[in-house]
C-alpha cells in the first residue's frame, strides 16, 4: 500500500500520520491538508479487521485526540475520515 | 485528561435514560447544526429521550470525548451503547439500522409518487444547474411541516421523480408524501415554492401556514397594545445579556416547563437573533399544539434595526 502525504511539509500533518502509525503498527495513512487545521484520513490497517466502522474510527481518534484536545488545538477537524482493512 | 469523576458521572448520564444524546445545546434548542440534525432524526423516531447540554459542563464537553474516543460533537448513545455522531446517526436512519437499535418499525422503502407542475420544474431544473452538484431534498416532518432544500445526497435518502426533476426524500418523509404536489406561485413578496400534501391533517393545510410570520414592526403593535401575547427569547443566556426586548422571557428550561403546561389557544411569540432559531422553537410548540404560534422574522437585530437603536446589535 503507497504510503502518500500530500502537504509533507506540513508538520502537523506529519504528527497526524506518526501518531496513527504508532498506535495501529504497520497501518498505511494519507494525510490530505484542508484549510487551517481541517484534514481528510485514509487509513488502512489489520487492526480494522473484523471492526465495525465505528470502532475503526475510533482507534484512529483515540489515536490522535492528544492533537485535537484544547482550544489551541493544531487540528480542528477531521472532514473525512475513511478506513479499511488491507485486503485478505 | 478524563478525571474518575467525570467518568463516573458520564457513566450515571448514560444509565439515566435508554437514549442520551450529548450535544450542544437542548432539544428545543440546539445550538449548533450537527446537534439539530441528530435531535431531528430522534424526534422522528422517539418520544421522549434525555439530551445532555455540553456547553453548559466543560468537564463533560471534553471528558465526553476522551470517554468515547470521539473527538466531536454531538454523541448519541442508546441502551449504554456508543452510535456515533452526526454523519453515522444520518447513515444509521437512513438504512433503518436506527430504527432497530431505537426499538421502532422500520418503515418499507417505497418511491412516493410526486408532481412537479411545470412551473415548480422549471424553477428546481434552474436552482440545481446553479447550485454545483447539489440535489433538491424535500422533508416532511412529523407534523407535516414542509422544507424543500438544496444539499449533497445524504445517505439512504429515497429519490422520486417527476416532470424531469428529481427529489430526494428520507425514508420517513418518503412515506408521507404520496400524491404530494409541488408547484411555484407569484406571491406580493416574490415567488415561492408552494407544497400541498394530501396526506397532511386540515391544520396545516398550506391555506393556513402553521408558524404564521410577523415583523418587528408588528410585535411592537402586539406589545404597545398590551396584547395577551407570551413572546420568548431563545437565544442563549449569553446573547441575552447583550441585547434583549423588553417583555421578552428567556427560554430556559423552567420558562419550557410553564409554557408546555399553557392551554393551548395561548398565544405565543417566538424571537432570536434573525428569525432561524425562533422559527425551530415556533414550530416545535406548534407540533405539540399549540395553534397560535409567530415567529418574529428578522429577530432581535431587526429590532434593533427598525424600532429601538438603543438595542445594541451584534
Amino acid at each position: 500500500m503507497a504510503l502518500r502525504i500530500l502537504g509533507a511539509q506540513d508538520d502537523v500533518g506529519e504528527r497526524l500520520r506518526a501518531a496513527i502509525a504508532g498506535a495501529l503498527p504497520g497501518a498505511a495513512v494519507e494525510v490530505r491538508a484542508g484549510g487551517a487545521g481541517h484534514f481528510e484520513l485514509r487509513v488502512v490497517a489489520e487492526a480494522f479487521r473484523g471492526r465495525s466502522r465505528l470502532q475503526q474510527h475510533q482507534l484512529v481518534y483515540g489515536a490522535i485526540a492528544p492533537l485535537m484536545a484544547g482550544d489551541a488545538a493544531p487540528v480542528h477537524a477531521i472532514d473525512q475520515l475513511v478506513t479499511e482493512a488491507p485486503p485478505s | 485528561m478524563l478525571s474518575e469523576e467525570t467518568r463516573q458521572r458520564i457513566d450515571a448520564a448514560i444509565a439515566s435514560a435508554p437514549v442520551v444524546l450529548f450535544m450542544k445545546g437542548d432539544r428545543r434548542q440546539p445550538q449548533c447544526g450537527f446537534s439539530a440534525t441528530v435531535v431531528r432524526i430522534l424526534d422522528e423516531l422517539v418520544p421522549e429521550y434525555a439530551t445532555v447540554d455540553v456547553l453548559a459542563d466543560p468537564e463533560i464537553r471534553d471528558g465526553i470525548k476522551a470517554y468515547s474516543s470521539w473527538p466531536t460533537i454531538p454523541q448519541l448513545y442508546v441502551k449504554g451503547e456508543f452510535l456515533g455522531g452526526c454523519d453515522i446517526v444520518k447513515e444509521l436512519y437512513g438504512s433503518g439500522e436506527l430504527h432497530g437499535k431505537l426499538g421502532v418499525a422500520v418503515p418499507e422503502r417505497r418511491v412516493p409518487n410526486l408532481h412537479v407542475s411545470d412551473a415548480a420544474a422549471v424553477f428546481l431544473r434552474e436552482a440545481v444547474a446553479r447550485s454545483d452538484g447539489k440535489q433538491v431534498h424535500l422533508r416532511i416532518d412529523r407534523a407535516f411541516q414542509n422544507q424543500a432544500y438544496l444539499g449533497p445526497e445524504e445517505p439512504g435518502e429515497i429519490v422520486a421523480e417527476s416532470n424531469g426533476v428529481r427529489i430526494l426524500l428520507d425514508v420517513m418523509s418518503a412515506g408521507r408524501a404520496e400524491g404530494l404536489v409541488i408547484d411555484h406561485v407569484e406571491t406580493p413578496g416574490g415567488h415561492e415554492l408552494r407544497i400541498d400534501n394530501p396526506n397532511a391533517p386540515a391544520a396545516v393545510k398550506p391555506a393556513e401556514p402553521s408558524v404564521r410570520q410577523i415583523d418587528v414592526q408588528e410585535l411592537k403593535r402586539l406589545l404597545d397594545a398590551g396584547a395577551p401575547i407570551r413572546l420568548y427569547d431563545v437565544r442563549t443566556p449569553e446573547e441575552r445579556a447583550q441585547a434583549s426586548i423588553p417583555g421578552a422571557r428567556l427560554l430556559d428550561a423552567d420558562a419550557a416547563a410553564e409554557l408546555e403546561k399553557l392551554p393551548r389557544d395561548t398565544r405565543l411569540v417566538f424571537h432570536c437573533h434573525h428569525g432561524g432559531r425562533s422559527q425551530q422553537a415556533a414550530e416545535h410548540f406548534r407540533g405539540i399544539g399549540f395553534r397560535d404560534v409567530s415567529n418574529v422574522s428578522g429577530g432581535i437585530d431587526a429590532w434593533s434595526r427598525e424600532i429601538d437603536p438603543s438595542v445594541p446589535r451584534y
